[in-house]
């Protein structure tokens, strides 16, 4: 009989495997949703010269237990009009997506659910399944609000979309594989990926930032617009699993992407000798993602939405495109070497951030033209 | 103790799922529900094609099926005009004998065809991403490139219709 891990027959260990898997998956997602939300309120009092939570516990630690105790203890109140089946069933469309992500997320070497070779495809692919959710959801509350909002962010996360993958695709092309293992066996040391492509690390993350509804990306829920978008007839638990656990579970999952293929995930010193340290790594190297996420929401206001659509559609998506004509042109000329492609993506980074200026400049200057001359023709 | 069972199961319940839904989505009143059961027909048809060993094919299934087409079809019922709840199940309902026709000769050299034929043993799954894109820029090259120049002029068509043309100035939509 063949022995396993820990002396157990594989036929069990496998579906225990899976078991734990999703356990401690689950238990990360919860806790680490706590935790965010009480980072987000901490980092933005900070930002805002507040003091934030502080009465719960010590420095306020506990107020996010509490208020997830408020919100399970809520009543589940579902207006008459709803559609029983859509509205139930939405959020949990919004949470197993995110939860099957974590399936293969590197935590550390060996600590991973699957390694499937597909990992990356495998990633957007559930990516793409929240937008399914959150359009039933506005959909089935029979409200305009909700289906604007639930409209909108089918709209901004389908746009968004597409120069994540194609920054995702530009990261394969140098690395060859789709494994998120083998993507971080690639960047041992302290070469990482973002030194060598810092360009398409920029698209990833201005795109992550819009696909998980964060600031200067939040228009789907706008409270002071939309009221809360696509979870305006949500509440209690319902609300909590739409919003809390499947926004801040895709923030970490986001993160964790960012963190292994630009970041060179779990690597990091002592972690040949001591394999555990990987996870530390790992973790430090997330939360600073989801530190930097914050911080952007406290510093920038909400874009409108045609400004968002613009943006990704005449900036990001051809940026990404001629991302990846240049990396796929320069990893066929040099295989052996990254250098080239380190030096072209960090030029193209270079002349996107200053062309912003003078695309603005000339954006404002045809809007003042046009202004005045209806201005004109208005007073003639 | 054996797991040989689980397979045919989740067959057994990914082909419900497909069939099912399928079948909801002609029958089902409402065309937004519709929309919905044929994404959940698309998972489960995804969810075949892992039990088969093909999980490029099956994440292909899901982005594009699930997460776009699917998103394409609600957005297009949504920003259409409805005429209330529409009793699509009118259709059958004087013409049993009619459908029941139709399906059957459509159906019974379906099923001949899928017995006629002994299913090569599935692959072991995994590993499948690199051989799919050796063939698909090798032997199905050309295959490739028509169906992108489609894409692009579909693409191209769909822009050409969709510009507004430019209304004299002063009477230009703020942007």
């Amino acid at each position: 009989m063949p022995v396993g891990p820990f002396g157990l027959d594989p036929l069990i260990w496998g579906p225990l495997r899976l078991v734990i898997a999703v356990a401690l998956a689950l238990f990360l997602v919860l806790n680490g949703a706590l935790l965010q939300i009480y980072l987000e309120r901490k980092i933005q009092a900070i930002i805002q010269d507040r003091l934030g939570p502080y009465h719960v516990g010590p420095f306020g630690l506990l107020q996010t237990f509490a208020d997830a105790i408020k919100l399970i203890a809520k009543e589940d109140v579902r207006a008459r009009a709803t559609d029983p089946w859509f509205f139930l069933a939405a959020p949990a469309l919004v949470f197993c997506p995110m939860l099957a992500s974590w399936v293969v997320l590197p935590f550390a070497q060996d600590i991973v659910g699957a390694d499937l070779n597909i990992g990356l495809l495998y990633l957007t692919t559930l990516g793409s399944m929240t937008v399914l959710g959150i359009v039933i959801a506005g959909w089935a509350s029979n409200n305009k609000y909700a289906l604007v909002g639930g409209l909108r962010s089918a709209g901004q996360l389908i746009s968004y979309e597409i120069p994540q993958i194609l920054a995702l695709v530009s990261v394969a092309l140098v690395v060859g594989s789709l494994s998120m293992v083998d993507i971080t066996r690639s960047q041992p040391g302290p070469l990482v990926n973002v030194l060598v492509l810092p360009l398409s690390f920029v698209i990833y993350f201005i795109a992550a930032l819009a696909e998980t509804n964060r600031t200067p990306f939040d228009l789907p829920e706008a409270e002071s617009e939309l009221v809360a978008g696509w979870l305006t007839e949500y509440s209690g638990m319902r609300w909590g699993t739409m919003l809390a656990l499947s926004e801040y579970g895709n923030v970490t999952v986001v993160s964790s992407i960012v963190t292994t293929l630009w970041f060179g995930g779990w690597q990091g010193p002592g972690v040949d000798a001591v394999p555990i340290l990987g996870v530390l790594w790992f973790t430090l190297k997330v939360y600073g993602v989801i530190v930097v996420m914050m911080w952007i929401r406290a510093t920038l206001p909400r874009l409108r939405i045609d400004q968002l659509m613009t943006f990704c559609w005449l900036g990001l998506i051809p940026l990404a495109l001629l991302n990846i004509l240049v990396v796929a042109v320069l990893a066929l000329a040099f295989p052996d070497t990254k250098i080239p492609i380190a030096i072209a993506s960090w030029v193209l980074l270079l002349a996107f951030i200053a062309g912003i200026p003078f695309v603005q400049r000339r954006r404002l200057a045809s809007l003042r033209a046009r202004a005045s001359a209806s201005a004109v023709r208005a007073a003639s | 103790m054996r797991f040989d069972f689980v397979e045919p199961v989740v067959f057994a319940l990914l082909a419900f799922g497909v069939i099912g839904a399928g079948a909801a989505v002609v029958l089902l009143n409402r065309v937004t529900a519709s929309a919905l059961l044929m994404a959940l027909s698309f998972l489960c048809m995804a969810g075949m094609f892992v039990l088969l060993g093909a999980e490029t094919i099956a994440a292909f299934q899901v982005l594009i099926y699930v997460g776009a087409i699917t998103v394409l079809i609600i957005f297009g019922v949504q920003f259409t005009k409805q005429g209330g709840d529409r009793s699509y199940a009118l259709f059958f309902q004087k013409q049993y004998p009619l459908a029941a026709a139709l399906v059957a000769a459509v159906a019974i050299p379906v099923v001949l065809f899928a017995f006629s034929f002994n299913a090569p043993t599935p692959q072991p799954g995994g590993g499948d991403i690199r051989p799919l894109a050796t063939s698909v820029f090798t032997d199905f090259a050309f295959a490739f490139e028509v169906a992108s120049v489609l894409l692009l002029a579909a693409m191209v068509g769909a822009i050409v219709l969709t510009q507004r043309d430019e209304p004299p100035d002063g009477m230009r939509r703020r942007r």
